[in-house]
């Protein structure tokens, strides 16, 4: 009894505290995370309302409040991007995109230093334009690339592990699963994030391929440039890849130059590669496999989305973020300083969770005390602490924290990308690919540098656009 | 982590109940694909016809919040078979024979719990909206219908772990490694391979191999 | 006592009669009764009332529109009736059709009490297409706007086209819609204005009814003083909104349309007579769509009479 009075006692931030770890326990004993989250989520608001109502009635109106929830945060509008997106990555294997264009990407850039290498890693971002998601980019590229390579006599960690890297580009290039769930839950404008993704996503691929050559030019036995194509067999290979131009043109034509909304962008890609897949010759068996592999990560995806949602909801009762924001704006060092540690926690984070669970459980207390460091969400340039706008310092973060996710996708313990890789090769084992992996991890962390310290990267287009 | 389990079959009552359900849950998550399908061409039908004919789909918006919730949850069950939800893995790869199950079946039980507490209260969050009222924003759609599926679908959900509870409590009871009805837990390259599969469909992995 | 309070989006005028009356109620129960305020934190807007409802939190703010059948007697307020009124007016008109049997009725199946109005000027138009000559010119004009209002600008030709509020302006420059009808302060948060040609300045053909509810338990468990400071201040804080919008928003808003130099249409008496003849089919819809419902016909002549005032 004792203890039931000390709990109604407890102020909702602490009771948010408790819960909060209890969230984590679960978590981390293996609970799938949508439903440690909403157990936890409906659990936390049975605390704070039996608190204010008493218990009867206080679990009565938590079973309700968490019965809204699966229902409202689903239906909404611009999640239904999310759908699309998984689909035209698998239609667009089906179409016959990948190969096409890893061809095309070999005969233009393959006599370059490490030629290969590069050919993957610029193929694999034009992929990146047509899937939404980076594991199924890596899985497609361990197929197609790492065998070429492994002929011409690549070595197998770099081979694998520049594959396992590439995959990566796929979530800052839109269509991107992860820009779309981000700006959900921050309620920022969905259209800009996915203009803001294009550049930071470009720069990461020039990143990467410049790696390479320097990896080429520096190390003996590395593998050979293939060379010897004439521009006039350059010139055929392109039309194979051009619906991959044709959706990068409707997606920037939609959000950016004037068709539609991005909601419909997603749709119309979805499409025009459904027709490519169709006149490639895919049969309705095929169809059917896409559509429920669709459907089954749809499903994932959502659920972790309702779930986090129905504890976020709990924290909204607690009022836990404003509590984290008043805690993180109180502290006495530079804010630059403070978003550099919230960045290495992301990091420690990433190395056991996956990316989407980990940005949804995070970004509602985060992000608001990210907001209030720089100075609240409708400062300007001028007041701010990182030198950009209230609006343009959610575009930039969510920039930067999905490349943050997504590096957490190569390192170990769980990086998925390397095991995706492992997994399709039986010849390169985890620790090769993770081995391979290594100096990409070292251009990730050059690429986040470079996207703090020039936040005009990413917020050029988003600007043409109007936002900032 | 996410991905496709092996789940073992035999003669049992209990695998046979699984197969069948598994049937259930298979329909259920192809016709969440359908919708996501139909979306699609619902959405190119709203550009061409705002921009060639000046007649954009009449509640477009409203239409595609309905359908959410098919898509959406219509699959959750046949996601939950095949091990498909997000979890960390890495304390429980590390346990074996019964102690695993035991593990297991504790944390369905804990899942089960919340699944129960939904299903009621989404169960009254469609009751108010069919009983009441509730209409879409443009075009005033009952948005009954899609606030049911939800209740239905998590149903099933409860069913498939009650299922998987049962296969869990045998092989706690019996040991072994290789229960039937239950998603198997395999090393973490496995899990990769059977991801990688899975995006690209069997049938046309081999198509590529052979191209290569 | 501490009441939860469910808002959306952000601080804005639209939100400055609940913070006034949160200020006024902590001040004259010093301090012993608070409404602590929330944005988006404990509920998604549509789903305020079924919050109310539950008994999740005290009192939330809504749109009728959102959900009609939810609400189906107040969207009376939101019909085309063809009058410029004060925003001081409108509050009064709201409050009394706030007060009739059949509304009080119709929100009590949400155990809910509408406490305080959050009146909104006419809706007016931000269209970017070249300035309207005639009515005739509505026709093809794909627009963004509630249903009474489009229920009109349809029988003119307009096309209606919903594009989601956050989608307002990028779909405005994409030419996904020509034109959309706001209040002052969302043409502000949407800066419609920074695409449109022209703006209309008395389309005069209804607004958005967007009241303030407090669960009805709640109210009637409240200590005689809380329950006094918290109807006292109602008053009060509708005067300050009203002050605010007229003063700040629209006075910045007319700012905005000046310094963009869009083109002031403004419907002449004719047309402005042609409207309101279009605008009374709408009006007949609603009372018949509705007369198995509830009496809405005596609703109405209500409502009406008070406009014509
Ligand atoms: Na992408
Ligand atoms: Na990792």
């Amino acid at each position: 009894m004792s203890l039931f009075n000390t709990m109604a006692q407890m102020d909702t931030v602490t009771i948010g505290l408790w819960v909060t770890g209890l969230m984590m326990i679960l978590v981390i004993i293996g609970v799938r995370v949508a439903f440690a989250a909403a157990l936890t989520g409906f659990l936390g608001l049975v605390w704070i309302f039996s608190a204010r109502m008493g218990f009867e009635k206080g679990v009565m109106v938590a079973i309700k409040m968490a019965g809204t929830i699966p229902h409202s945060k689903v239906s909404t509008l611009a999640l239904s991007l999310i759908p699309t997106f998984i689909l035209i990555g698998f239609l667009a294997y089906h179409a016959g995109l990948t190969r096409a264009l890893f061809v095309a990407a070999k005969r233009w850039v393959g006599w370059l230093p490490g030629g290969m290498g590069v050919a993957t890693v610029f193929s694999a971002a034009g992929f990146a334009a047509v899937s939404g998601a980076s594991v199924a980019t890596s899985a497609v590229f361990a197929r197609i690339a790492v065998p070429e390579m492994l002929k011409l006599g690549y070595d197998k960690r770099f081979a694998s592990g520049v594959v396992a890297a590439s995959g990566t580009l796929a979530s800052l290039i839109p269509p991107s699963a992860i820009l779309v769930i981000y700006a959900i839950i921050v309620e920022q404008d969905v259209g800009a994030l996915l203009m803001a993704g294009f550049l930071p996503g470009g720069v990461s691929a020039l990143i990467y391929g410049g790696l390479v050559v320097f990896l080429a030019k520096t190390r003996k036995d590395f593998g050979p440039p293939v060379r010897g194509y004439s521009w006039k067999q350059r010139f055929e290979s392109l039309p194979g890849a051009i619906p991959i131009f044709f959706v990068v043109g409707i997606i920037m034509v939609c959000i950016y130059g004037g068709v539609g909304t991005p909601t419909e962008a997603g749709s119309l890609g979805a499409f025009v590669i459904l027709c490519m897949a169709i006149y490639k010759g895919m049969r309705l068996s095929e169809l059917k496999d896409a559509l429920m592999e669709t459907a089954k990560l749809t499903v994932m995806i959502f659920t972790i989305i309702w779930g986090v949602l129905l504890y976020v909801r709990f924290l909204g009762f607690a009022d836990l973020p404003s509590a984290f924001s008043d805690w993180i704006t109180g502290l006495d060092q530079s804010p630059m300083v403070t978003l550099i540690l919230i960045l290495c926690a992301y990091a420690v984070l990433g190395m056991f969770m996956d990316a989407i669970g980990m940005l949804l459980l995070t970004l509602p207390v985060v992000y608001p005390a990210v907001i209030a460091l720089n100075g609240g969400d409708s400062v300007l340039a001028a007041d701010s602490a990182f030198g950009i706008s209230g609006v343009g310092c959610s575009i930039w973060f969510g920039i930067i924290v999905v490349k943050m996710a997504e590096l957490c996708l190569i390192t170990p313990p769980i990086g998925l990308n390397c095991f995706v890789v492992a997994g399709v090769r039986p010849e390169c084992t985890v620790q090769d690919v993770f081995r391979g992996v290594t100096p990409f991890f070292v251009a990730d962390v050059l690429t986040i540098a470079t996207l703090i310290a020039a936040p005009g990267i990413v917020l050029w287009l988003p600007g043409l656009m109007g936002f900032t | 982590m996410a991905g496709s389990h092996t789940v073992l079959e035999d003669d049992s009552l209990l695998s046979r109940a699984d197969q069948l359900l598994f049937k259930l849950e298979s329909v259920l998550t192809l016709l969440g694909g359908i919708v996501i399908f139909l979306l699609v061409f619902l959405a190119t039908a709203n550009v061409l016809g705002r921009w060639i004919f000046s007649m954009p789909v009449s509640g477009y918006i409203d239409w595609v919040e309905q359908a959410m919730a098919f898509f959406a949850f219509l699959g959750i069950s046949y996601t939950k078979r095949e091990g498909g939800h997000i979890r960390m893995d890495i304390l429980v790869s590390h346990l074996h024979g019964r102690f695993l199950w035991f593990t297991e079946l504790v944390l369905t039980l804990l899942i089960l719990a919340v699944t129960l507490v939904l299903i009621y209260g989404s169960y009254l969050h469609f009751y108010r909206a069919y009983s009441i009222g509730d209409s879409s924003l443009d075009i005033n759609l009952p948005t009954w219908p899609a606030k049911l599926v939800v209740p239905v679908a998590l149903s099933v959900l409860a069913l498939r772990l009650l299922l998987q509870i049962w296969g869990y409590f045998r092989a706690a009871i019996e040991g072994g490694d290789r229960p039937v009805a239950v998603p198997l837990i395999e090393d973490a390259a496995a899990v990769a391979a059977a991801e990688a599969d899975s995006v690209m469909g069997s049938g046309s992995a081999s198509r590529e191999m052979e191209k290569s | 006592t501490e009441w939860n309070v469910s808002l959306w989006g952000k601080r804005r005028a639209f939100t400055e009669n609940v913070e006034k009356l949160a200020e006024l109620v902590e001040q004259k129960t010093n301090g012993e009764f608070k409404l602590k305020i929330s944005y988006g934190g404990l509920s998604k807007s549509k789903e305020n009332l079924d919050g109310i409802a539950i008994g999740a939190f005290e009192m939330a703010q809504f749109c009728s529109f959102y959900h009609k059948d939810k609400n189906p007697t107040i969207t009376v307020t939101e019909l085309p009736f063809a009058k410029d009124v004060s925003l001081a007016r409108v509050a009064e008109i709201y409050k009394q059709v706030y007060e009739h049997p059949v509304v009080a009725k119709d929100l009590a199946r949400w155990n809910a009490t509408l406490l305080m109005p959050t009146p909104l000027p006419q809706y007016n138009i931000v269209s970017k297409t070249d300035p309207l000559k005639s009515l005739a010119d509505f026709k093809g004009i794909r627009v963004r706007g509630p249903g009474g209002i489009m229920g009109v600008l349809s029988k003119l030709g307009a096309v209606k086209t919903g594009v989601p509020f956050s989608e307002v302006r990028q779909s405005m420059d994409s030419g996904v819609i020509d034109a959309a009808t706001f209040a002052p302060h969302a043409h502000l948060a949407t800066k419609t204005y920074k695409v449109g040609k022209w703006a209309s300045t008395n389309l005069n053909l209804g607004s958005a009814n967007c009241p303030v509810v407090v669960n009805t338990d709640a109210l009637n468990s409240l200590s005689p003083e809380n329950k006094a400071a918290l109807l006292g201040s109602v008053d009060e804080a509708i005067d300050y909104y009203v002050k605010n919008y007229d003063e700040n928003t629209t006075v910045q808003y007319e700012k905005a349309v000046t310094d963009q130099s869009l083109v002031r249409v403004t419907f002449t008496p004719e047309q402005t007579a042609e409207l309101n003849k279009l605008a009374a089919s709408v009006r007949e819809d609603w009372i018949k769509k509705y007369s198995g419902k509830f009496d809405s016909k005596t609703l109405f002549e209500f409502t009406e009479a008070l406009f014509a005032k």
